[in-house]
């Protein structure tokens, strides 16, 4: 095997049928499940062609975030009546109801926040990436899906676009970039 | 089904052009109607600018009426952008099949609703300059926000609300985006790829991209119940009568989903006839819709029999008062919105054929829209009118000023969906293509039926 920077290799299928059976190939040569991955126009079932087990742990984030937006809420509202008492016959100072509804808003607004840029971090996307190429074939929007996969450089990348080739990829081809 | 109304037999290619006709360059037809749209506007906003100059006593409002058009407006508009997200939300979180194509109007109906009804309180401030000190920030004012007034729970309620819209919106399109950045040029092109922010559609993108829409989901239906138990609060934290109730919250959330679902069919049938979206947008559709509308016939009926329930019982003086003007002074409103809401669409609605007639459905979800715009009119000014005092009763009928706000809301409403549709994707296309990639035809004796296949949970498949 020569040593150098990991690449990509992409085929295109014309089904979820032929992918699956390339992906199963690529496995048997002892490619790691977390190098291979698909893309596609549609979202394919987890274990259909590749299997992604990766935890998902962002949902964390929005609940921390929710429970700061509350915090912020109930601060907001009871920091006011106390730096700004407002004196109204038989009313206490603090009130409680408005603090329940403005801090179940805050929360849930900081919660809808993080979810976007918490979603966004852990999907990976990025309005702009400088410098930075990443794998892709608009060929998906016509019905193919990409198997790719990433392979060192040299004999393994060779095996990997026979094998493609063989399972009945069409463009089988290997490219450096990102997955 | 019939095979020329089948989306897959087309191939993706040409599904892409199928949905996303809205797109097209602009036609005269549509530079003339987006330029009435306009003028309609900017006329509403001289209107507007006039009254700001003169002062409100330039619209009827007067005392003890001091919440007239710009209130109902604001109470209508924001009703009906609530069932837009709501609906998407549900539709999403059950994975009801037909949900594909109702998606997107729906969820760009709700934001861009919610648009024009968040002007009308701001407009109805007198001094609208000074819209800023509803803000709680240090300024030279010295003076935080009231947080016992309702209206500044509206305020952040509407805010929260709108942001959650507006994110929910824009995260259901991502996929879209992406679709359209591979088929664009020019400035489309780098609009579309700005927005789509690099997603490509890796199994691991869409894993993470599902877990993200399906929390926005969540989190968006609580707020959307909120937003309209807020609104209602406006009123019943108030001890006027008719508004000083404790089910005028879910009465509230009831009503703002019959319109708002109203206002769904209202916009998919002009989708559909200005987009030529037959294949997509089906009698199949429509009939689910309707049977939508017509549960939350009921459940309207049922609220609103329920809130007068207790005052017709109990006939409280006051509360009593604003009964009798509905027989009196304001018939004409109680019998308008009586028939609106509910005897007229719910004999109508009960029947396959009219829920499968999209002209006979856009005539009965337009009524319920009239309806409710009423049922808002008339919980805002009998109660005003006909507060505790007597010696204090008076009147109010809106001004030309008030009359050309409502014109302008409508025109507003129009020019931003008739806008968004022509930059971005009006229907979900990745939906749609999903929805087909799960649906496969299958043979049951002598019937050929459509059949939807789904795996367990999120994840979809199982180990082999």
């Amino acid at each position: 095997m020569t040593a150098g920077e990991p690449r990509v290799v992409v085929g295109l299928f014309d089904g979820v049928e032929m992918a699956s059976q390339a992906a199963r190939a690529l496995r048997s040569l002892r490619i790691p499940e977390e190098n291979l991955t698909t893309i596609s126009s549609v979202p394919l079932p987890d274990g259909a062609v590749v299997r992604d087990r990766r935890p998902i742990r962002f949902p964390w984030i929005v609940v921390a975030f929710w429970i700061v937006g509350v915090l912020a809420g109930l601060g907001l509202t009871l920091v006011t009546y106390q730096v700004y008492p407002m004196v109204t016959a038989g009313k206490p100072i603090n009130t409680v109801p408005p603090a329940i509804i403005v801090s179940y808003e805050g929360g849930m607004f900081a919660a809808l926040i993080a979810t976007l840029i918490a979603g966004f971090r852990s999907i990976g996307l990025r309005p702009f990436r400088p410098g930075k190429k990443m794998i892709f074939d608009p060929r998906i929007h016509e019905g193919k899906i990409a198997l790719c996969a990433r392979v060192d450089p040299g004999d393994q990348e060779r095996l990997v676009v026979e094998t493609m080739k063989a399972s009945g990829g069409e463009s089988v081809r290997a490219e450096e970039g990102e997955l | 089904m019939k095979s020329e109304n089948h989306l897959s037999r087309l191939d993706e290619s040409r599904l892409y052009e199928e949905l996303s006709r809205s797109n097209l360059p602009p036609t005269k037809r549509w530079y003339a109607g987006t330029g009435a749209l306009l003028l309609a506007v900017l006329l509403a906003v001289a209107i507007f600018t006039y009254m700001m100059l003169t002062g409100l006593g330039v619209t009827g409002l007067n005392r003890p009426v001091m919440w007239g058009v710009m209130i109902i407006l604001f109470v209508f508009w924001v009703g009906l952008s609530h069932s837009g997200t709501l609906i998407s939300a549900i539709l999403r979180l059950t994975r009801a099949t037909w949900r594909a194509p109702v998606l997107r109007g729906a969820e760009a109906m709700t934001a861009l609703a919610l648009m024009v009804g968040g002007l009308y309180p701001l407009m109805h401030l007198g001094r609208n300059w000074r819209f800023y000190y509803i803000l709680p920030y240090p300024s030279e004012r010295q003076l935080w926000p009231n947080f016992r007034s309702p209206l500044l729970w509206d305020a952040v309620a509407i805010t929260t609300y709108l942001t959650g819209s507006l994110l929910f919106l824009y995260f259901g399109m991502i996929p879209d985006l992406a679709l359209a950045r591979d088929h664009a040029v020019g400035w489309r092109k780098k609009l579309y790829t700005f927005l789509a922010a690099g997603f490509r559609g890796t199994h691991a993108e869409r894993r993470r991209y599902h877990v993200a829409s399906t929390i926005f989901a969540v989190l968006i239906i609580p707020v959307a119940v909120s937003v309209h138990s807020i609104v209602s609060w406006d009123f019943a934290m108030a001890m006027v009568p008719g508004w000083h109730s404790t089910i005028f919250a879910p009465y509230f959330v009831a009503g703002a989903i019959y319109s708002g679902i109203a206002g769904v069919i209202s916009v998919m049938v002009v989708l559909r006839r200005a987009f030529r979206l037959e294949k997509v947008l089906t009698a199949d559709h429509f009939d689910n819709l309707g049977k939508l509308l017509l549960t939350f016939t009921l459940v309207w009926g049922y609220f609103y029999f329920s809130d007068y329930l207790t005052t017709w019982y109990s006939q409280f003086p006051e509360d009593w008062e604003v009964i009798h003007s509905y027989f009196g002074h304001y018939f004409p409103l109680f019998a308008t919105l009586v028939c609106c809401n509910f005897l007229i669409p719910f004999p109508l609605l009960c029947l396959r054929k009219v829920r499968r007639s999209i002209p006979a459905l856009f005539a009965v979800s337009l009524v319920v829209n009239v309806g409710m715009f009423t049922e808002r009119a008339q919980i805002v000014v009998p109660s005003l009118a006909r507060r505790n005092d007597p010696s204090i009763w008076g009147t109010y009928f809106p001004t030309w000023v008030e009359i050309s706000f409502i014109i302008g809301s409508i025109a507003m409403f129009a020019l931003i969906y008739v806008l968004f549709s022509k930059l971005f994707p009006v229907v979900a296309v990745s939906d749609v293509k999903e929805q087909l990639f799960h649906t496969t035809d299958r043979t049951v004796g002598g019937a050929n039926l459509s059949t939807v296949v789904r795996g367990e949970g999120e994840e979809g498949g199982r180990e082999p």
